[in-house]
């Protein structure tokens, strides 16, 4: 085959990126060694060399990271389809602010996230770690080497045989794969972009991501310090700048956290913020670890115990954060997980990832474990390392718990191996299972954070402290019961359990209060544990109270409890419908859908909610918003997006769960329409049109038929039809229906609508749900008004007001002037003189019709609008006005072969679809979880603020 | 011995006895022959048969959806769903349903739906009007 010379491809953004990526290992690679030199060789005069060489390396690294970065902005901002990344993440009309989330949608823009704040972060280390730069940069450019072969795109081996290490993103399109359309040279032309997953356009994904992998790639700097420390066996001035980084990195990674349950709650339709859901406990656990890790190095730094396991956390938490990105990107969780990536080949790159670090870390303190510092004399029971020790270890019981759990689907991949037939364990029900074993820890956590705030490091003189000690413990003791009482009566913890972890919750809340007051006497400088305690309390509080007294409202389980065998399934049924305009009573709220609206490819639902009290009084009344939004192409709904409305102690969140198949997908849309049986008539204004429907009856072999009577009472020319909207210009037609099922008294009236706009046909059929019918206008409707000028036949009058001629069998009276004329096809500017009439018409009958033609000057230049009868086929024009006599010429027309009927169509089997089923659940006191995990996030930066402080002031760094 | 030590010695405790707890959490993915057997409540995963017809008539109930499911074995089943249907059920490749048999069907509480990336790289849409 010939090799086509391409159009239109923009080559050189790919080369130059290719070679960026290789450049970039390349130099990450040559910062490691040099820095590892440096490190070695720390004390003679060729280290500082070899730092140098590692800084410039590790500065071209960081170049080309942020070039790679760029470059594939650049193809992205443009467009540039030809390249595979572009292609399959962008479109034409995706808004520019979604660009980034575009970015870092795909797994080599998430690495690329990933690396670019290792590069940021190792950029300030290198600023400021000091006599640690080597060490710590030699390890993070490590990290980076693999994390760069991720997109490295090579291929090793030949043939067949060749394996490919990591996945560029530069590839161009043809590259990848094999598709017809690059046989044409200009298939750039044709080609466009699939763009981002409408669920991902929010700005939650604007700003998760770059937070959470903040979050994640600071866990690599305490994991560094760890490492440098037991490298150069300094195993005590490590802990310093370790302690800031950790704190930094659980602050962030816990906002990180945090937003991700935000975005689950806001945007998404989970029902909640938290679902233990694989991939979010794979955030979590590295997190736990950290704060653990936190704990021992604050241990380590004040009395010297505790260094061997604040180094094993730190390593921990890092090799977490690995195992994380194994578990997510590498396809293992697949079966379990609502939303992990897709496979993408990189599974054995990323076990490499997680053995070489862990065995990195696991051997370096196997070897230096004999040498590092651990005080021989242990701690005294009522010191408070001893109890702050105690809790990292139920944190990392807390860690190790759900790690297992997660990591079943890795273990029924490795036990498949062995034993192909292998069904797999699966853990029944996520929530129940967590839930259960993390109230413990929460029991636990709770407990001691209180427990342990008021001892002392290295108690020396307890016998002296302890009455103090056991005075506001058993204040603090008496408090918490007394609040928890208090608490219960809002919080229906109806086990045990839970009243026990509410107690630790308010109990932590307690007496880490009382610690800021009476300890710290409102010193708030020195109260980030404190903060972060008591968030943690409030944490548990608000769990508690939005789980436990999580309530559906959209349903009305009394009504079922007790009437119907296996109510208790009806526990579940947890949605309601809700026809347009009918209010539907629920859970003591009257429930109404009002009106939808589309904006874009958006489409909101108005509800509102009423609080009805006893006497069924309205109380409250609210609207929630509610909306789904179509895929770009309008064809299909792409997501669906809840409302919530907020109080201070809840939240009403409510999501539609489903909508009528018609609203959902074009296609089935179109087959309900095909569906329709119209029977079409021409009706004559005035008489009853009488027809039939026969109606199949469910399972049986018979039909019902249904009888109508049908009448046209008018047509209108100026229409009103919810759906429409008028233009200047339209020829717009509708026809005054009355329908009526024999039988029944009900008359109903309808106006369906047709509209010519730009030679474009609009129909605006009426569908009359409580008939099942669908009732629209034929467009022959318009062929009597579309007559052409030229073959009308008109007669002039020249009539003074009141005065009458005779047309026909008809009486034409001009009736008088009209001032301020109005007719649908006239749009006054202000400088028109206008001038209308109204004529009167009469048949031989007696029924009398009006016409308004106008008469209009503009720009010194004579109009005149036409009016139109539809029923009896006139055209009246208002030609010319004498001021003189002040008579006026009309000129007079009428169509002989206007049929004079409205040709009307109806379907009887038009089912509704103006409803929506709606979900809408209660959470109490939500905002105490928002507002605990935020004290607690915020506890921590009060912490590092005031450690930076304190170690600028205090001790100068040994540099 | 230390206190560490003691303390180290019963969480290692608390943690076997809380792991063979554990054990009753979790399954196998049931058939829907084990369902029968077992009568209480299962995880079973399958695939929708896709010729069968699917209900969903929110105007007569919104919290329930019947349709057909093959286990892993290839029997089939009707399920019932006491929910409304998710999005692109009719698209989904892999069923998990968490539930328990009555009589012959399987009446489901949950469900988790793996449906195939509606970005597959090897869609590729073309620009119709470009073309035309």
């Amino acid at each position: 085959m010939d090799t086509i010379q391409y159009v239109g491809e923009h080559l050189w953004p790919g080369r130059l990126g290719h070679f960026a990526i290789i450049l970039s290992f390349v130099a990450a690679l040559l910062a490691s060694l040099a820095y590892f030199y440096g490190t070695q060789r720390r004390g003679l005069p060729e280290a500082s060399r070899w730092k140098n060489i590692g800084r410039a390396a590790f500065g071209v690294h960081g170049i080309s990271v942020f070039a790679i970065i760029g470059l594939i902005f650049y193809v992205m901002i443009n467009r540039y389809y030809e390249y595979q990344y572009a292609q399959s993440h962008v479109s034409d009309d995706l808004p520019f602010r979604y660009i980034f989330s575009a970015f870092w949608e795909g797994q080599e823009g998430s690495f690329l996230l990933w690396m670019f704040w290792h590069v940021v972060l190792g950029v300030v280390l290198i600023l400021t770690s000091r006599k640690w730069e080597s060490p710590v940069l030699s390890v993070l450019s490590l990290v980076q080497v693999f994390l760069m072969s991720m997109i490295l795109g090579v291929y090793v081996g030949f043939g067949d045989e060749a394996a490919r290490i990591g996945s560029n993103p530069m590839m161009l399109l043809r590259d990848v794969m094999d598709a017809p359309i690059f046989a044409s040279a200009d298939y750039t032309e044709l080609i466009s972009g699939t763009g981002l997953n409408p669920l991902l356009q929010n700005y939650w994904m604007t700003i998760h991501p770059p937070t959470l992998f903040l979050g994640f790639a600071s866990t690599v700097v305490p994991f560094c310090f760890a490492i440098a420390g037991l490298w150069t066996k300094d195993h005590r001035a490590w802990l310093k700048p370790a302690m800031h980084w950790s704190l930094f990195s659980a602050a962030i990674l816990g906002l990180g956290i945090l937003m991700g349950a935000a975005w689950a709650y806001e945007a998404l339709t989970f029902g909640g913020y938290w679902a233990w859901d694989p991939v979010e406990n794979m955030s979590l656990v590295p997190w736990l670890v950290m704060v653990a890790g936190i704990h021992t190095n604050l241990i380590a730094r004040s009395t010297g115990y505790s260094i061997r396991s604040t180094y094993a956390f730190y390593l921990l938490s890092f090799v977490l954060v690995l195992y994380s990105s194994f578990m997510t990107r590498s396809g293992v969780l697949g079966e379990t997980s609502a939303h992990a990536f897709t496979e993408m080949g990189l599974e054995w790159q990323l076990v490499a990832l997680n053995v070489a670090f862990l065995g990195l870390g696991a051997v370096l303190l196997a070897m230096r474990y004999k040498s590092i510092p651990s005080p021989k004399k242990e701690e005294s029971t009522p010191s408070k390392e001893f109890w702050i020790f105690i809790g990292t270890l139920v944190l990392l019981f807390s860690a190790l718990l759900i790690t297992g759990s997660t990591s079943l689907p890795v273990f029924n991949k490795i036990y498949r191996f062995f034993d192909p037939s292998f069904k797999g364990f699966t853990v029944t029900d996520q929530l129940e299972h967590h839930n259960k074993y993390q109230l413990w820890i929460g029991v636990f956590i709770g407990i001691l954070s209180g427990l342990a705030q008021y001892l002392r490091f290295k108690e020396f003189n307890w016998a002296k402290y302890k009455n103090k000690y056991w005075k506001h413990l058993g204040i603090g003791l008496a408090a918490a019961v007394g609040i928890t009482a208090l608490t219960a009566l809002w919080v229906e913890a109806r086990a045990w359990q839970y009243l026990l972890l509410l107690f630790a919750g308010v109990f932590a809340v307690v007496t880490n209060v009382d610690y800021i007051i009476t300890f710290l006497k409102g010193n708030l400088k020195a109260a980030g544990s404190a903060f972060s305690h008591i968030g943690f309390g409030l944490l548990i509080v608000g769990v508690l109270a939005s789980g436990l007294n999580k309530q559906y409202i959209s349903s009305n389980p009394y009504v079922m409890t007790g009437l119907i065998e296996g109510a208790e399934q009806d526990a579940h049924k947890r949605n309601i419908i809700l026809f347009k305009d009918i209010p539907m009573s629920m859970s003591g709220y009257k429930v109404e859908y009002t009106k939808d609206t589309i904006d874009g490819f958006t489409r909101t639902y108005t509800v509102n909610f009423q609080k009805m009290d006893e006497s069924g009084a309205v109380k409250e009344s609210f609207q929630v918003q509610p909306n789904v939004l179509y895929n770009n192409e309008f064809t299909k709904i792409a997501a669906v997006n809840p409302s919530t409305r907020r109080y201070w102690n809840k939240d009403i969140f409510t999501h539609i769960t489903s909508l009528p198949e018609s609203e959902m997908d074009v296609e089935a849309r179109k087959a309900i329409e095909d569906n329709l049986k119209y029977q079409s008539a021409d009706l004559t204004p005035g008489q009853v049109y009488q027809f039939q429907d026969t109606v199949a009856v469910e399972d049986q072999d018979t039909f019902s038929i249904r009888y109508f009577n049908l009448l046209v009472d008018g047509i209108d020319r100026n229409p009103s039809h919810p759906d429409y909207h008028p233009e200047e210009g339209d020829m717009a037609i509708g026809a005054r229906l009355q329908i009526q099922q024999r039988g029944d008294d009900t008359v109903y009236t309808a106006l369906p609508v047709i509209v010519l706009r730009d030679q474009l046909l609009y129909t605006y059929p009426v569908q009359i749900n409580d008939l099942s019918t669908k009732v629209r206008l034929s467009e022959s409707i318009l062929d009597d008004l579309l007559i052409p000028e030229e073959s009308l036949d008109y007669q002039e009058f020249t009539l003074k007001q009141g005065e009458v001629a005779q047309f026909g069998d008809y009486r034409i009276t001009f009736a008088q002037f009209n001032r301020q004329p109005s007719h649908p096809n006239y749009e006054p500017q202000s400088e028109d003189i206008a001038v209308g009439a109204t004529v009167q018409i009469q048949d031989a009958a007696g029924s009398n019709y009006i016409a308004q033609p106008i008469y209009l000057i503009r720009g010194n230049r004579p109009f005149n609008v036409k009016d139109q009868i539809p029923e009896i086929g006139f055209h009246v024009r208002f030609a010319s006005i004498d001021p003189g006599t002040e008579s006026i010429s009309l000129l007079v027309a009428q169509n002989q072969n206007a049929t004079n009927t409205v040709p009307v169509e109806m379907a009887t089997n038009s089912v509704r679809s103006d409803f929506l089923v709606l979900q809408a659940i209660e959470f109490p006191g939500i905002n105490l979880v928002w507002f605990g995990s935020l004290l607690m996030l915020a506890g921590m930066g009060v912490s590092l603020w005031n450690r930076r402080k304190e170690s600028r002031n205090t001790e100068p760094d040994a540099a | 011995m230390k206190k560490v030590h003691f303390i180290g010695i019963a969480m290692i405790g608390i943690a076997i006895f809380l792991l063979s707890q554990v054990a009753g959490d979790m399954s196998t993915y049931a058939t829907f022959h084990d369902a029968d057997q077992a009568g209480e409540k299962v995880k079973i995963a399958g695939q929708l048969a896709k010729d069968k017809e699917i209900v969903y008539n929110p105007e007569k109930d919104p919290n329930y959806t019947s349709f057909y499911m093959r286990d892993s074995e290839g029997e089939e089943r009707k399920i019932v769903l006491l929910a409304a249907k998710p999005q692109d059920f009719e698209l989904s490749e892999q069923l998990v349903l968490t539930g328990s048999m009555d009589g012959d069907t399987f009446v489901a509480t949950d469900m988790l739906t793996k449906c195939p990336s509606k970005y597959k790289d090897e869609e590729i849409y073309i620009k119709s009007e470009k073309k035309g």
